[in-house]
């Protein structure tokens, strides 16, 4: 993974000097809120309902132990001992004070990390696939992109007072992990018909209170000309974005009413003026970017492992763990392991500073030393040898970090909702908790199969409802917290927004509506298809009708109850 | 106002007029909405003389101007509004050697984009400048050593002198 | 921004009895007014019971959080219990009074006697 050389230090260092000076501006009275805010807010620092939230950036979702095992400590020194993972791949700690934010931004410059631009109306932490590197359908790596991206997009001089915020994920993989296709900007490694490898890029896509998917601006952008291209988008956008009214201000609102065609002009005629080799990474620099992704030395192995067929024969568990948490690498012998924060009951993502270092040691012995974050809010060990694997598992079972259910009705993502944020309509982090009680039976998720379900609780979308297979989106109704159901969404390469199924419903009524639709999955299913693709299949229609069906169940009882 | 610029605070030696009478009455040099600039031009050829143009402005418009104006202000109505800065590029991008002033509520911490933009001052409300004198834009603008990106500023990027330093250690 | 999310303004109906809650700057812990200063302790809070009192409070957090001592000041609707304690009228100041609803073991539900 990619280790700063002495330009990054020094720039990572001067800049928490430099929000070290800004506080102190605040505090003196240099500074007024509405100025220091968006100041704090570039440095990942928001003011929630009980405390300060610092998010930190974890770029493209790479950490290793040793980053792991400071944010433990960060976690136990300034916070409450525990970290959360979020669905842009960072973590944020939800009570530090701003007096104590100097310092654990100089603890995360001692391990290479930063809160540079987590938040705030600035290019943010760029995102990508978890699996790079590892997918068998993979055409290069996007981390080397990822991060260069990451050093371009730091502290633009251009860039930094943008209408809104903007968000860049980049994949590399056919399958689209990284969810491309609602981000700000998308970016999708491809070979021409020449071979040459360079991008696919989407702009436009987003999801908050007007969902869209992103389109399609340019199908083939040679590699080298990638940041003159993102410089031209970017340019368009800093002059031509709405400032009017912030709901209407992310580039998806621009791309829309300025139409497709239109604003593909306006990034060509602007990217036409650029004298691209001035701004273009130089190869050279590429290329020693991407010799820190490099794969690690694996050993020669065969395809698959005696050891570890033979333990899941013997091991009930540990098969079904192998099962729904293995992911397929492209180096025989080797396997990749999604570690779900999704037990049941926990907080989805919430990961104690405990774990964080049973699960450094775990990274550190047997994955080279390197884990990832997933927008799912769960953990990914990149490389095992599949012979170690039964010993992985005793030892993320010991770290209560062993839950078989990645990709289930009960890996749920949720935003933190009204027990934290400041702008929530409605609890999130409890109706994932209900969810996840009343699903709790291993088989009969397995029996469901793959169901992302996912929560936000207010239309700003950060639990991505819109891309749910099931969504959930908690709003406020007549002083009481009320929640609208949808099915059909997707974040991959098949991108959709959810349709809704009705009426809201009350916060203890979510677990029953679940069960309606899982009920009407059941039924409708032909084969062996997905949830989604029964609903892709089916359209939304008959979930409606079962839906309606449960609502008129508990109008009744309810007015039983009340006679 | 209080004007800014790379060394500390300066005099500001140009005068804003919102009309173009007041403007065509002074010797001195004048600061003038764009859309006086030519009458100004006609008027007045070989005077010294500045134009004042909002961030949102199209740099089509702009551009006629930038071979007689001397300085050119670009307003910020308010300092998250970073339209300006993408203007500056433009503005440069035209050629413009002259004076390139951003005006408005800006804060200390832009004090450096905005040089790296092409700005060659700033000139501030006399409210901020009481909370944020000359000094802390001084110091704001030493805060960051370097920056990645290629073709901002004056100073070779990141990537620039790391290409340097090896090519240097390869020779 | 936070100003058309904050729920205090949503609650229907006579706005008072009220509190004065803000967040500290340096802490960024909820905190309440009292008699001239700040409390952390959500049953310590200074309780107005009408209009001008919960004007001069408003004035005394509009002060305040223009000498750099807390953010956000608003007042937040109550209502008392049996034992007098204010207790907020919107779910969300309620949150707020108590700590997150999934970590009973945080916020001020874990250092403070329970409002109601
Ligand atoms: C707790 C404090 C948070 C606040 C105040 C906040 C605020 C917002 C706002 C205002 C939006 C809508 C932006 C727009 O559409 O223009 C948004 C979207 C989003 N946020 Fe958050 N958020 C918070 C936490 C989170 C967390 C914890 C996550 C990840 C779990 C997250 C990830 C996202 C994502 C992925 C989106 C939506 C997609 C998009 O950008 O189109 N946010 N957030
Ligand atoms: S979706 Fe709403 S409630 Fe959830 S974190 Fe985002 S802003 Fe807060």
């Amino acid at each position: 993974m990619y280790r700063y050389d002495e330009f990054d230090e020094r720039f990572v260092r001067e800049r928490v000097a430099q929000f070290r000076g800004q506080v102190e501006r605040r505090v003196d009275g240099s500074l007024s809120e509405d100025e220091f805010k968006p100041l704090r807010l570039k440095n990942g620092l928001y003011l929630q309902l009980h405390a300060y939230m610092l998010r930190i950036a974890v770029p493209y979702g790479t950490l290793n132990s040793r980053q792991l095992r400071q944010l433990a400590r960060i976690a136990e020194t300034y916070d409450k001992g525990y970290g959360h993972f979020t669905t842009r791949q960072n973590l944020q700690f939800n009570w530090p004070k701003l007096k104590d934010v100097p310092d654990i931004l100089d603890l995360l410059a001692d391990v290479e990390m930063h809160c540079i631009q987590t938040s705030g109306n600035c290019i943010r932490n760029v995102t990508s696939d978890q699996f790079a590197g590892v997918a068998k359908d993979e055409v290069e790596d996007p981390r080397p992109t990822a991060e260069l991206l990451r050093q371009w997009s730091s502290l633009h001089p251009e860039f930094v007072w943008l209408p809104r915020k903007f968000k860049i994920a980049v994949t590399g993989a056919e399958h689209d992990r990284a969810a491309i296709k609602v981000h700000d900007i998308g970016l999708k490694l491809k070979r021409n018909a020449a071979g040459d490898v360079g991008y696919e890029v989407i702009v436009g896509g987003g999801l908050g209170r007007t969902p869209m998917i992103g389109k399609v601006i340019r199908e083939f952008l040679p590699k080298d000309e990638l940041l003159a291209y993102l410089e031209a988008v970017m340019r368009v956008y800093n002059s031509d974005g709405r400032r009017d009214n912030k709901y209407k201000a992310r580039v998806k609102i621009l791309v829309h009413e300025t139409g497709e065609d239109e604003f593909r002009a306006l990034v060509e005629a602007e990217y036409a003026k650029l004298d691209g080799p001035t701004i273009n990474a130089p190869a050279d620099e590429v290329e020693r970017i991407a010799a820190y992704f490099a794969p690690p030395a694996y050993d020669a192995l065969p395809e698959t492992s005696e050891t570890l067929a033979k333990a899941r024969a013997d091991d009930a568990e540990l098969d079904r763990f192998v099962a729904q948490n293995g992911f397929a690498h492209k180096v025989p012998g080797y396997i990749a392991l999604t570690v779900a924060l999704k037990e049941i009951g926990a907080v989805p993502g919430d990961m104690s500073a405990a774990q964080m270092r049973a699960f450094a040691d775990i990274a550190e012995r047997y994955s080279f030393d390197e884990f990832r974050v997933t927008h799912s809010q769960n953990l990914v060990l990149p490389h095992v040898k599949q012979d170690d694997v039964p010993a992985v598992y005793a030892a993320l079972k010991a770290a209560g970090l062993a839950s078989a259910n990645a990709g289930l009705i009960t890996d749920i993502i949720a935003c933190p909702g009204l027990d934290y944020c400041a702008l929530a309509t409605a609890k999130s982090i409890p109706i994932a908790q209900s969810i996840a009680h009343a699903f709790a039976d291993p088989a009969r998720q397995r029996a469901i199969g793959p169901l992302p379900i996912k929560i936000s609780g207010c239309i700003n979308a950060c639990g991505h409802h819109h891309v749910g297979a099931i969504g959930i989106l908690g709003l406020e109704k007549g002083g009481r917290e009320n929640y609208q159901i949808t099915v059909g969404g997707d974040a991959s390469e098949h991108a959709a927004l959810g349709e809704r199924l009705g009426p809201g419903i009350d916060a203890e009524d979510v677990p029953g509506a679940i069960e309606a639709i899982v009920d009407t999955y059941l039924a409708e299913k032909e084969g062996e298809e997905s949830f989604i693709e029964t609903v892709r299949r089916t359209g939304a229609e008959p979930f409606k009708a079962g839906f309606a069906t449960f609502i008129e169940s508990r109008a009744a009882t309810a007015s039983e109850a009340a006679e | 106002m209080t004007l800014i610029t790379k060394t500390g605070a300066a005099d500001d030696r140009f005068t804003r007029f919102d009309t173009l009478e007041d403007a065509l009455a002074t010797d001195e040099p004048v600061l003038i909405p764009l859309a006086f600039a030519p009458a100004y031009v006609e008027q007045r050829p070989g005077a010294e003389f500045g134009i004042s143009v909002p961030g949102s402005a199209a740099i089509e418009d702009v551009a006629p101007h930038l071979e007689t104006a001397a300085l050119v202000a670009v307003e910020f109505p308010s300092f998250a509004d970073g339209r300006g800065f993408s203007l500056a590029r433009k503005i440069v991008r035209e050629g413009f050697a002259g004076t390139l002033r951003a005006s408005g509520p800006l804060i200390a911490d832009q004090f450096l984009d905005a040089l790296a933009c092409g700005f060659t001052e700033v000139e501030l409300p006399e409210t901020m400048a009481n909370r944020q004198p000359a000094q802390q834009w001084l110091s704001a603008k030493e805060t960051m050593s370097d920056h990645y990106q290629s073709g901002y500023g004056t100073e070779p990027s990141i990537l620039q002198k790391r290409l340097a330093a090896r090519k240097g250690a390869s020779v | 921004m936070a100003k058309d999310h904050r729920a205090g303004s949503k609650v229907r109906g006579d706005k008072l009895p009220a509190i004065l809650m803000a967040s500290h700057l340096l802490e960024g812990d909820t905190v309440f007014l009292t008699d001239g200063d700040w409390t952390r302790d959500p049953s310590a809070a200074k309780i107005a019971h009408d209009a001008e009192t919960a004007e001069a409070m408003e004035v005394e957090g509009k002060a305040a959080a223009a000498a750099n001592l807390v953010i956000d000041p608003y007042l937040v609707p109550v209502e008392l219990t049996d034992a007098g304690l204010p207790v907020a009228r919107h779910f969300r100041d309620a949150m707020r009074q108590k700590g997150p609803s999934v970590h009973k073991d945080m916020g001020k539900q874990a250092e403070f006697q329970p409002l109601g």
